[in-house]
């Protein structure tokens, strides 16, 4: 059985040290040491939450949860997200041209790209922007008004505002939120697929 | 002095003349958000919020501020500032100055001074049988704030909550201005039962919400079902528990939400029961879309918060 020590911890602590022990090792069986109510509650919940049955035994000051699952194969994925598609593409693109080559082709390929994009249809999730590719969003570029299409259909247009700052650009964004690496590094976790141009 | 450290509320309120009374309240706190602008809005929308929920116009403002100047660069304080003066702007308050000391963590909060007439002051603690309770914010960013910092919310989660911890409560106290409003007081770190609880000692009423009218966030509901619930919520509900009784239809995960410790949470109005449904649509076409009509002051249980589903009852 996995034993975890989250003693001396406030809340979330003991509830993070678990999830972390889940995250680098699936096992069926699972010990949380505790010392403290709101810990009990909450680490109970979580394993609850994570498919396991519960019992606690008191032990002096400490409290021992203890966790026992069927199947170690049971998803981990139980972090709620707020968007529901059951297929979400993120689509990145880091240039405003497609491919090496020629670049005034790369262009005209990108704008191509960039409206032949709604093709895929609902599960277009997210569009994100960075380096070259925060072109695409501002002021005059070609594509705003397909990007803008997009928008209105549901896709999150992310454009990165390190990129847009560097090229001095950012009070010239036309369309999209302005974001950070975080959220990009979040949409290309949360995403099923991922496209990248 | 009309409201003083006799019996906890939002803020002091000191009368001038038969006109005028002022009111005083200061706030600050550590970093809540990653982001220093944000960070600086929320800090003044918690802070004026105090002035709002006395029913006061807030009026002037002073920063204060700790600073760990060997570890930070002083342009991230800059981005704190420009963040609650645009709060400031947004509120129409003068910021009239301020005082920084160096310290091992940043700290930024406001002292607030505002106006309000001596015979409107809003306190806690004057409910009466058969007020209708209105909550202007949804409930769940003490939750989301641990989720966030455990690593587990995502991006549009964060934005969503930081809109609404920078959001004033400006528009709901003009609104409410209008109404026969008995008592007031704005949830924050007591979470909605501490602070209903403080409304209703001494004033021998009792307070029945209605759980499925409560607004929440739902991803505050899936996150507390995992856990992510802050040790402040538990100690928010060791401290009132004994006040505190619910159906048992209701699932105890929603409780701990209720005792969620809010970072400057919306307004909790008691309004004459005749002129809430009015108040209500008044708020909800006018900015304030959360609100919603939680519960009703009663005598039948002085004393007592008593949680139900309003389809029960």
């Amino acid at each position: 059985m996995k034993k975890i020590d989250a003693r001396g911890l406030a809340c979330p602590g003991p509830v993070l040290q678990t999830k972390a022990a889940l995250d680098t090792e699936n096992c069926a069986q699972i010990c949380v040491q505790i010392d403290n109510e709101a810990s009990r509650q909450n680490v109970q919940r979580f394993l609850e939450s994570q498919g396991f049955a519960v019992t606690t035994r008191q032990d002096g000051s400490d409290i021992n949860v203890i966790g026992s699952r069927d199947t170690v194969a049971t998803a981990l994925e139980a972090a709620p997200a707020s968007d529901t598609a059951t297929h979400k593409i993120a689509v990145m693109c880091a240039t405003d041209r497609m491919g090496s080559g020629d670049d005034d082709l790369g262009a005209k390929l990108m704008i191509n790209f960039i409206r032949t994009l709604k093709e895929i249809g609902p599960d277009l999730w997210r569009l994100i922007l960075v380096n070259n590719g925060v072109k695409l969003a501002i002021e005059g570029a070609p594509v705003l008004d397909d990007l803008k299409a997009l928008e209105a259909d549901g896709v999150t247009i992310l454009v990165c505002g390190t990129c847009l700052d560097h090229f001095n650009l950012l009070d010239k964004k036309q369309v999209g939120q302005t974001t950070n690496m975080l959220d990009v590094v979040t949409s290309l976790q949360l995403a099923d697929k991922t496209i990248h141009v | 002095m009309l409201v003083g450290l006799k019996k906890a509320d939002d803020a002091g309120v000191y009368k001038i003349n038969d006109d005028l009374a002022l009111i005083q309240t200061v706030d600050f706190f550590t970093p809540i958000v990653d982001d220093p602008f944000q960070f600086g809005q929320i800090a003044a929308a918690n802070a004026l919020s105090d002035v709002y929920a006395m029913g006061g116009i807030p009026k002037t403002a002073m920063n204060l501020v700790g600073f760990p100047l060997k570890r930070m660069d002083l342009s991230i304080l800059r981005q704190i500032l420009e963040g609650g003066i645009a709060k400031l702007k947004e509120a129409d308050v003068a910021l009239i100055g301020g005082h920084s000391v160096e310290d091992t963590e940043l700290k930024y909060g406001l002292s607030v001074t505002g106006f309000v007439h001596p015979d409107h002051v809003l306190t806690k603690g004057r409910l009466i049988a058969g007020d209708y309770l209105i909550l202007t914010k949804p409930l769940g960013s003490g939750i989301i704030n641990t989720a966030i910092k455990g690593g587990l919310a995502g991006g549009p989660i964060i934005a969503q909550i930081t809109e609404l911890m920078a959001r004033l409560n400006k528009q709901a106290a003009a609104i409410m201005a209008a109404y026969p409003v008995h008592a007031c007081t704005d949830v924050t770190g007591f979470g909605l039962l501490g602070h209903m609880a403080e409304m209703i000692i001494g004033s021998g009423q009792g307070a029945q919400l209605w759980m499925d009218d409560i607004p929440i966030i739902d991803e505050a509901i899936a996150y507390a079902k995992m856990g992510l619930i802050p040790a402040g919520a538990y100690h928010n509900k060791q401290f009132r528990q004994a006040m505190v009784s619910c159906a048992e239809s209701i699932d105890p995960v929603l409780v701990d939400v209720l005792f969620d410790p809010q970072t400057s949470g919306g307004l909790l109005i008691a309004v004459d029961q005749q002129q809430a449904r009015a108040l209500l649509s008044d708020l909800r076409q006018n900015q304030v879309a959360d609100a919603a009509i939680i519960g009703r002051v009663t005598p039948e249980f002085p004393e007592k918060i008593k949680i139900v589903n309003r389809s029960d009852t």
